[in-house]
């Protein structure tokens, strides 16, 4: 299973590499079926995305908090409690203290939040930081702990799945001290740098009483990069723009939707499903699947249109940068560790029915190859057939016309830019006093980069994690280093 | 299903519809053929690419003129014969018959309209028999036979001026001529003389009078300058000689040729002569071979060669 997503992306490419030698007209037909496949794609997509963005301009004001008053004590509110659990292992007190500061200054009753923040015990600074941030935030919250996973607990990989579920298996001690139950307990396992919205446990609150079935769904808000935003370099903007954008277009897409990055779920669920795994590196994805497969297919993630902001990962300079957002690309494309889980998930299970399992199976391997392939087809096979095509090939029709529509791709692609570029200006925060007007222009013209950028962190780190697991390679967890934020 | 999920579900579908309902007529297009929605048959056609220096000639097609300027494509053309015009004002049109093949392209990338008033300037500003250019030093020599005079201009024509006066000795047509690296001599010659004329720097007149060497007993190929400007290297039909201009002294002879000369090169950076001739084998057979002759960068080589030659001849 693990050869399968791998095995397809190489085999795509060198398929089409040995068709523009020796076949350059099947292949040219083939391309052209993929551009113009490709432009309604962009077409559809970003119309999805549009659709995303209007919905969460239009949810920005809402004070959920009155809403969820407004449903009232019947669906439970008053025994509702947060968790949130911040997994640690590099990242300072300038990271954390802001992420800790946003919960506290949360439109939200504080003596419901319960506050996590699990430290690895092999980071020599853990003790330290943990005592500085208990001195800060103690008193603020209804309970605030820190916790240590030890290293090298037989079963556990260096990931950050361990810690979190090391964290929770200590929250659940202490929600059984207190008399909490689980059902409860909404938990949100968010990155050390992740800054809620004030309004994000009340929205969270209301969907988690107003939806059915609550404990049977993850609830996914919209990551976005805004914590350093005008300082980052250019690179590493687009870049974590274009990775929000994305998952605004997920949003839309329920039946495919899975969990990502900072997200939230019912406690009850995390125990039972026996938490994050602990040797996995996708454990925010990872998470969903045991879910889906513990309830037979009836699990689902619940977009909630409200933002929650990270760091832009950037470094001293451009080449560090590009290395740095290249590795975070490829832990986050290391999700197709999922595909073999998954399938042997659904081998082991006999209650979902088998439609169902052949289409989330093919959703998940579909958008791991075209995530490895697609930028890799449209920037070095398109040209293929007329270099390796010869004299033959040049005077068909379609070594004429293959070039013309290849243009008209990039027109397209162009077009849809431009929505994107109106789009991107209106997630950003306020300009920072200390930053240039000029960096406004500077904004929009650093998205001639998008060619650049879609193959150093669109297919090659995609491709490359397949080539790990298909040869039995297995990644470890690799943090990404941030930069100091300035809010 | 909430609504933007329904929207959601119709942009998919009318997605779905128009890639399928496109597919097959950008396929048909990309590959060559045309549909004809009278028949409901697809036909097979061609292409012709059109690109012409200058662009923007007006394309006439079988005596129609269409609406697309160079550079143009037209496409769907049912294979055949057509008679293809590209007018552009102030150039000579191109016209040509050109077949189209089925689900092929006619390429005539490489069209270049001529101006049909070329721009002709006339460089020389007084009667002249002969010219020379010496690109590299950006000036061009004129010779007026019949009055023995030399003039010169820049590679425009312009600062055209007399440069001196061949002596009337020099009876027969400067076969070339030639400037010496230092740019202060020149030298012209025919079959049996070379005459070295002396020129200021900026002038327009020589500064010393034109020497006359007559060869009478054999017939001058090539002649060329040495890097040091003083002494010249003849190549003529028997032999290879060397002189130093300065002392006038007899000619040395370096080289005695089986054959008449026929290519021969000297490059002035390494004062090195190629040239060809013939060698006898044991059977009588003749072989042609090209050989180097180096006369060396240093005027004190080239003297010392000089001289042992001519002590040799003595």
């Amino acid at each position: 299973m693990e050869i399968i997503p791998g095995f397809l992306s190489w085999g795509i490419i060198i398929t089409f590499i040995i068709l523009a030698i020796f076949n350059p007209v099947s292949c040219a037909i083939i391309i052209i079926v993929f551009d113009f496949y490709w432009i309604i794609r962009t077409v559809y997509l970003t119309t999805l995305l549009v659709m995303a963005h209007n919905k969460l301009y239009r949810q920005k004001d809402i004070n959920w908090l009155i809403k969820c008053r407004r449903v009232g004590v019947q669906a439970g509110l008053d025994r509702l409690k947060h968790l949130i659990i911040f997994p640690v292992y590099k990242e300072g007190l300038d990271i954390l203290r802001p992420s800790l500061k946003s919960i506290q200054e949360c439109n939200y009753p504080k003596e419901k939040v319960i506050v996590v923040v699990a430290f690895e015990e092999r980071n020599p600074q853990a003790r330290e930081n943990a005592l500085k941030l208990e001195s800060e935030f103690k008193n603020k919250f209804f309970r605030y702990i820190s916790t240590f996973h030890p290293d090298g607990v037989p079963g556990e990989s260096r990931t950050k799945g361990a810690n979190a579920t090391w964290g929770a298996k200590k929250a659940k001690e202490l929600l059984q001290s207190e008399g909490i139950k689980d059902e409860d307990v909404v938990v949100s396992c968010f990155d050390a740098d992740t800054c809620v919205d004030k309004e994000y446990f009340g929205c969270l609150s209301y969907h988690f009483l107003t939806v059915p079935n609550p404990h049977q769904a993850s609830y996914q808000p919209i990551p976005v990069y805004n914590n350093n935003i005008w300082q980052a370099p250019s690179f590493a903007r687009l870049v974590e723009i274009s990775s929000s954008f994305c998952q605004m277009i997920e949003s839309m897409r329920l039946e495919k939707f899975v969990t990502f990055s900072s997200h939230s779920m019912s406690f009850k669920t995390l125990v039972d499903i026996d938490y994050w795994p602990v040797d996995m590196v996708s454990d925010d994805s990872v998470i969903y699947w045991k879910a889906f497969l513990f309830f037979k297919g009836a699990y689902r993630v619940l977009p909630l249109y409200i933002t929650v902001s990270m760091d832009v990962a950037y470094s001293s300079n451009f080449f560090k940068t590009i290395r740095l957002q290249y590795k975070q690309k490829r832990r986050w494309a290391w999700g197709v560790e999922n595909f073999p889980f998954l399938i042997n998930g659904f081998l082991n299970e006999k209650q979902i029915p088998l439609a169902k399992k052949i289409r989330r199976s093919f959703h998940l391997l579909e958008s791991h190859v075209t995530w490895a392939v697609w930028a890799v087809i449209l920037v070095f096979i398109g040209p293929l057939p007329l270099i390796l095509g010869g004299a033959f090939f040049n005077q068909m029709a379609i070594g004429y016309n293959l070039p013309k529509i290849t243009g008209l791709l990039f027109n397209f692609t162009l077009l849809a830019s431009l929505a994107w570029i109106i789009l991107s200006r209106i997630i950003l925060p306020p300009r920072p006093k200390s930053v240039s007007w000029l960096k406004n222009v500077i904004m929009i013209l650093e998205w001639v980069m998008v060619p650049f950028i879609i193959i150093i962190v669109g297919s090659l780190p995609a491709l490359d994690a397949q080539t790990h697991l298909l040869l039995g390679r297995y990644m470890e967890f690799n943090p990404t280093q941030k930069n100091k934020r300035v809010i | 299903m909430p609504n933007e999920q329904k929207i959601r579900a119709i942009l998919f579908y009318l997605s779905v519809a128009v890639f399928f309902g496109g597919l097959p007529l950008i396929l048909s297009s990309a590959l060559g053929y045309k549909f004809n929605p009278h028949t409901f048959k697809f036909t097979k056609t061609g292409i012709i690419s059109l690109k012409t220096q200058p662009q923007g000639a007006e394309v006439y097609l079988n005596g129609r003129l269409l609406n697309q300027k160079t550079p143009a494509t037209i496409n769907e053309l049912l294979p055949g014969s057509y008679h293809l015009k590209l007018v552009l004002k102030k150039h000579y049109p191109w016209i040509a018959q050109v077949n189209v093949e089925p689900r092929k392209v006619a390429r005539f990338e490489k069209i270049i309209l001529f101006p049909n008033r070329p721009d002709i300037e006339q460089l020389n500003q007084n009667k002249i028999s002969d010219f020379w250019m010496d690109k590299e030093g950006d000036r061009v020599y004129y010779l007026n036979q019949e009055e023995h005079i030399l003039y010169r201009s820049d590679l425009q024509g312009e600062r055209f001026e007399e440069i001196g006066n061949i002596p009337a000795e020099f009876s027969a047509l400067p076969e070339d001529l030639k400037i010496s690296p230092d740019k202060q001599k020149m030298l012209i010659f025919n079959a049996h003389q070379v005459c070295i004329l002396y020129l200021k720097p900026q002038g327009t007149y020589s500064v010393q009078a034109p020497v006359i060497l007559n060869f009478p007993g054999k017939q001058i190929d090539k002649v060329f300058w040495h890097s040091d400007s003083y002494h010249l290297v003849l190549a003529t039909d028997n032999n290879i000689e060397v002189l130093d201009i300065e002392s006038i002294s007899n000619p040395v002879n370096l080289v005695n040729l089986n054959k008449k000369i026929s290519d021969v090169f000297y490059d002035v950076d390494k004062n090195t002569l190629y040239f060809m001739d013939s060698q006898i084998a044991e059977d009588g057979t003749y072989y042609d071979n090209v050989y180097k002759l180096e006369l060396g960068s240093e005027e004190r080589l080239l003297r010392d060669l000089i001289k042992s030659k001519q002590n040799a001849n003595k």
